[in-house]
């Protein structure tokens, strides 16, 4: 059933005790690369996500095992779990996986080279570690909302990409701590914190704070460096076009190609700064001539001319865009009731034979036999016995 | 030493994506060589600048991406700075590059070429859309990516008129960071590869579908046939807006700022309102339900604002939290560099540069059991420092 053997993380083993998204999104970059995911569950406390769709993105192609870790006959299979596994991930608040009995200490001495990536909102130590957090509140906390939105507005309230992320990040310092043990043979325990990873992502806010000791006032589409630099309205509901003019080739094509050649000569908005001077008189002047295109009319015309621009679109757009199937990001998905999706792959490509390794995500317990049975080795009977007294549950 | 301690990058980056790759490889211990041309990394003339004077070794977009590299002036455009980079890449494990499509190939520097000089040599391309699909050839900065990828239409939240507010991109050049942070991952996972094979491999990182990546549990939505959020406020129902506008949570304006709260479960909302000493409008009717609270929810946020505009969002957020609510400050950027939290784990690293000072740069997200965290690093380089060290002792025919 796994056909894997050939992609660049094949052979390696990850036990995934995470759980809603940012771990989970981790250890299903990992299992898209060839690395053979178990995740474990339990139905007395469902992963909160298995209510909607994300679900089925962040645990594709894992194996999905049922253990009540709640009692220790769960928790004596988790250890025999942990033994022949090189990754634990675990995403609950801090503290409560080791109140669970699975601690560095306990995995490190079931396997000494063990690695086990604890995420949590604010980390595992400081004053702060048992504040409960959601990643929609983590980007207010850790300065990204204090960069976006218009300067003089309030806070901007949409969901920023904070699980996604972090989850990133996760699967980057797993398999760097993986590569660390083939040269050292140490294992590692990785105390991860979303609020840092996400104030590590603004380095230039911060130093620029420093520097300048005036804060930040984020200004919507508009660029410091460059313009015309915003966002024009196109035919159409809710329709605009991106357009970014980066060079002095690129203003003079954008007046050509919206016929104002004259613009281009006019010594008035010879430099970025002038034009960001005059930038209602040239934005009238752009607006007409997206106005009486589609958005995607707009970027080809305009691409075709040498010139940055894309419409800005939303998420279902994202789906039916040419560019994204084109590209090989969504991949044809069969499910087991024989309904066929678009799903997402890795965000990139790469010369090897095989890219990644695509499966739909499991129903909780989907993988039991194979793990507990073959893999492990528990009898029939023992099984029978876990089944009945909601243990392998 | 670091994770990757001995891992030797050559970064042939600028602007941002490719140099925050290998900013991730220098905290985690990699030796990282950046090519930089005779005019530098464009971040270089971005800014901000101390005392807002142009110079091209402060500028605080270079600074945060490049501390601890070294940088060597190098011609890709002759035929000399092409013999230099061969004569170096049998030297290295990882090249890292956001150069335009076509730019190696056209100067006989492609995968092929490298590949036969150095078969283990793993080369991560950043290009903004990949270089399969029919956008391949198109140009785009972050401003377009953004707006392309989806996220855009969620982040300031709905409006009264989609067709007069536009949609609004996030602060931060996310597109190129979240490009960056995608191709380091991509480039650990073709690393174990070559330490289990001793082969190399070449990645090319879409930036776009990095963005989009971020926005994974929409196209799962989508795939299943939801329909996208709302960008009309007049047609939003339930609480399906990022969860900040509603019965959910949202953000409270207080004295200093603003406090994120979200006692989003009803035994959550009991707490709060233990906070708020149990007001007499909370037990109407209408707030007692959180269907309730979400039909009322204007009414709902006037009141909270009431209630929060005098105080102070660290006092708030700090009574949510005893009382296990998720509540955070809005913080700024100079909330952050005092955090009290973030000191006691030592998240800061303060790293001296010879003409900017001292400056207090994010460090690893993480602690580590088994491998150093990164002190005492030095500070970005500068303009072709490192020029004649890295050529000397790679390419001594030159």
């Amino acid at each position: 059933m796994r056909k894997m053997s050939n992609l660049p993380l094949s052979g390696l083993r990850i036990l995934d005790f995470s759980w809603i998204i940012a771990g989970p999104t981790a250890a299903r970059h990992l299992a898209l690369m060839g690395a053979e995911v178990i995740k474990i569950g339990s139905s007395r406390r469902p992963d909160p996500s298995a209510r909607g769709a994300p679900f089925q993105v962040y645990n594709q192609s894992k194996e999905y095992c049922a253990l009540n870790l709640s009692t220790s006959e769960g928790l004596d299979i988790a250890k025999e779990l942990v033994s022949t596994s090189d990754v634990v991930i675990e995403n609950f608040a801090a503290g409560v996986f080791e109140r669970i009995g699975l601690d560095y200490q306990t995995l490190k001495n079931l396997r000494p080279d063990v690695i086990m990536v604890s995420s949590a909102g604010t980390g595992h130590t400081g004053p702060d570690k048992d504040y409960v957090a959601y990643g929609s509140l983590l980007q207010h906390y850790t300065g990204w909302n204090t960069i976006s939105g218009y300067g003089d507005g309030e806070p901007i309230k949409g969901g920023l990409w904070a699980d996604p992320w972090v989850g990133m990040e996760l699967a980057m310092v797993t398999v760097a701590a993986i590569n660390h043990r083939m040269q050292t043979g140490k294992g590692q325990y990785i105390d991860f914190s979303m609020a840092e990873s996400l104030t590590a992502s603004i380095p230039s806010s911060l130093l620029g704070y420093q520097m300048t000791n005036s804060l930040p006032v984020p200004s919507g589409n508009e660029d410091p460096i460059n313009s015309p630099h915003g966002l024009y309205k196109c035919q159409g509901q809710d329709e605009w076009i991106a357009i970014s003019i980066q060079n002095a080739t690129q203003w003079e094509s954008l007046c050509g190609t919206i016929g104002k050649k004259e613009m281009s000569l006019d010594t008035r908005l010879s430099s970025p700064e002038k034009r960001r001077n005059h930038s209602s008189e040239i934005d009238t002047v752009i607006t007409a001539f997206t106005s009486g295109l589609s958005a995607h009319k707009a970027m080809e015309i305009l691409q075709d001319n040498d010139i940055p621009a894309g419409p800005s679109i939303n998420i279902a757009q994202v789906y039916e865009d040419p560019h994204t199937i084109g590209s090989g990001y969504l991949t044809p998905q069969t499910y087991p009731n024989g309904v066929t999706r678009l799903m997402p792959g890795m965000p990139w490509t790469s010369n090897l034979e095989n890219s990644f390794h695509l499966e739909a995500a499991p129903e909780i317990g989907a993988s039991n036999l194979r793990i507990y049975k073959e893999l492990i080795g528990i009898s029939s009977k023992d099984y029978e016995t876990y089944l009945e007294n909601q243990i392998i549950y | 030493m670091g994770l990757l301690t001995g891992l030797k990058v050559l970064e042939i980056g600028e602007h941002i994506s490719a140099p925050y790759a290998a900013a991730n490889f220098v905290r985690l211990g990699a030796e990282v060589v950046k090519i930089e041309t005779a005019r530098g990394d464009v971040s270089r003339g971005y800014g901000p600048y101390p005392n807002a004077r142009r110079d091209k070794e402060q500028s605080a977009l270079f600074l945060a991406h490049n501390h601890g590299k070294k940088s060597i002036l190098l011609d890709l455009n002759t035929s000399a700075g092409q013999g230099n980079l061969k004569a170096m890449i049998p030297h290295f494990d990882l090249v890292v590059e956001n150069q335009k499509l076509g730019f190696f190939n056209d100067r006989s520097l492609g995968f092929d070429e490298v590949n036969t000089i150095n078969p283990s040599l793993i080369w991560v391309s950043i290009l903004p859309f990949g270089e399969t699909g029919p956008y391949s050839n198109y140009l785009a900065d972050d401003l377009i990516l953004f707006h392309m990828s989806g996220n855009a239409h969620g982040m300031i939240g709905p409006v009264e008129d989609p067709n007069l507010e536009p949609p609004i991109r996030a602060g931060g050049y996310q597109s190129h960071m979240v490009a960056g942070l995608t191709a380091s991952t991509a480039a650990m996972i073709a690393n174990y590869r070559r330490l289990n094979t001793g082969e190399g491999c070449r990645i090319v990182v879409s930036e776009l579908n990095a963005m989009i990546t971020m926005a994974i549990s929409g196209i799962a939505n989508t795939a299943f046939d939801h329909p996208p959020p709302t960008r009309q406020l007049s047609k939003v129902e339930g609480s399906s807006i990022g969860g900040m506008v509603s019965a959910i949570g949202g953000v409270l304006k207080c004295n200093d700022g603003y406090v994120a709260i979200s006692p989003r479960e009803d035994a959550q909302w009991e707490r709060w309102l233990e906070i708020l000493g149990n007001p007499s409008w909370s037990k109407d009717e209408k707030f007692i339900s959180r269907e309730g609270r979400q039909n009322n929810v204007s009414e709902l946020w006037d009141r909270l604002t009431e209630w929060s505009s005098p105080k102070s969002k660290f006092d708030i957020a700090k009574w949510g939290q005893e009382k296990r609510i998720p509540c955070f400050p809005v913080n700024t950027i100079q909330d952050l560099l005092v955090d009290e939290h973030l000191e006691a784990r030592e998240f800061f690293v303060e790293i001296a540069h010879t003409k900017a000072g001292n400056l207090l740069h994010p460090g690893l997200a993480y602690k580590l059991s088994n491998a150093e965290l990164p002190k005492g690093m030095i500070s970005a380089p500068e303009l072709g420092q490192h020029t004649e060290e890295i050529l000397g002792r790679y390419a001594k025919n030159e």
